[in-house]
């Protein structure tokens, strides 16, 4: 990967070590949560947080005290996480468009025989879980940045280090894709398309 | 404002990413159209529900501590 983090470059000094290290660890949770998500598997994200700590750690002059070290974490992350279990640049990859529009809710109205907020407090919380996990990455990492973390559009453009309008449509698609595993899985466990059965 | 310009909306509505003036058009649409409020208390409630179910686990002890043992 390159060797300078992508964000917060130049001007500024330098955190003092232990405020840095301080607020580092105060991201610990949301890093190793991230790092699940992406690599799916515990084990390889205890090792994706630990590298990019020592990467900060490395880089920490990098780091402009006062801006988002959230960020700048996730974004060393994700290169990181990219380089090492996926063997190259993201940007090199052509993501399969299913371009069919799909909207969860219009589904669930037309077929569920039980209000729409209902069927979303039935799905377990491990199967939506899943559901993001059977994201492709490129679809799973904007979810992640904007949905789960709450980074901005811009914030979330930085990290992945492409155009807001590229975060905007990865994001449209990994909803929809998000949406149509999920109505799946409403399907099968029976929360949905009982609406016929019910009127007959 | 009409139904479909709402529905386009809705997404960048909810990541609270739109212009002000273009947060109050909808705001008023919302007001007067029940089902596109609807519509938007049901995407509002899923962003919500992943964020809830991705932020379950918290990092394993022996993790956070060789992490100290690495920044301290």
């Amino acid at each position: 990967m390159a060797e300078t983090p992508p964000l917060n470059r130049g001007g500024g000094p330098p955190a003092p070590p232990l405020a840095f290290a301080e607020e580092a660890m105060s991201h610990l949770d949301t890093l190793y949560r991230g790092a699940l998500r992406l690599t799916r598997n515990p084990d390889r994200a205890e090792d994706l947080v630990q590298d990019t700590y020592v990467r900060a750690l490395r880089y920490q002059h990098s780091y402009q005290p006062g801006t988002n070290m959230k960020a700048w974490l996730f974004a060393i992350m994700r290169n990181l996480f990219w380089d090492r279990f996926k063997g190259g640049r993201p940007e090199d990859l052509s993501l399969d468009d299913d371009s069919s529009d799909f909207a969860l809710y219009d589904r669930i109205k037309d077929e569920s025989a039980i209000p729409e907020d209902q069927v979303l407090d039935r799905l377990a919380a491990h199967e939506v879980v899943e559901a993001v996990e059977k994201l492709p990455p490129l679809h799973r990492e904007v979810v992640l940045l904007v949905d789960v973390e709450g980074f901005s559009y811009k914030d979330a453009a930085e990290v992945l280090g492409v155009p807001i309008g590229t975060v905007m449509s990865r994001l449209h698609r990994a909803r929809q894709q998000l949406q149509r595993t999920l109505y799946d899985y409403a399907l099968e466990s029976g929360i949905v398309g009982a609406k016929d059965r019910a009127a007959s | 404002m009409n139904c479909q310009e709402c529905v386009d909306r809705l997404e960048r509505f909810v990541d609270r990413e739109l212009s002000t003036s273009e947060v109050e058009e909808i705001k008023q649409h919302l007001d007067d159209c029940p089902p596109c409020a609807e519509r938007y208390q049901f995407e509002t409630s899923l962003k919500r529900l992943v964020k809830v179910c991705c932020e379950q686990e918290t990092a394993p002890p022996v993790l956070r501590e060789k992490l100290r043992q690495i920044l301290f």
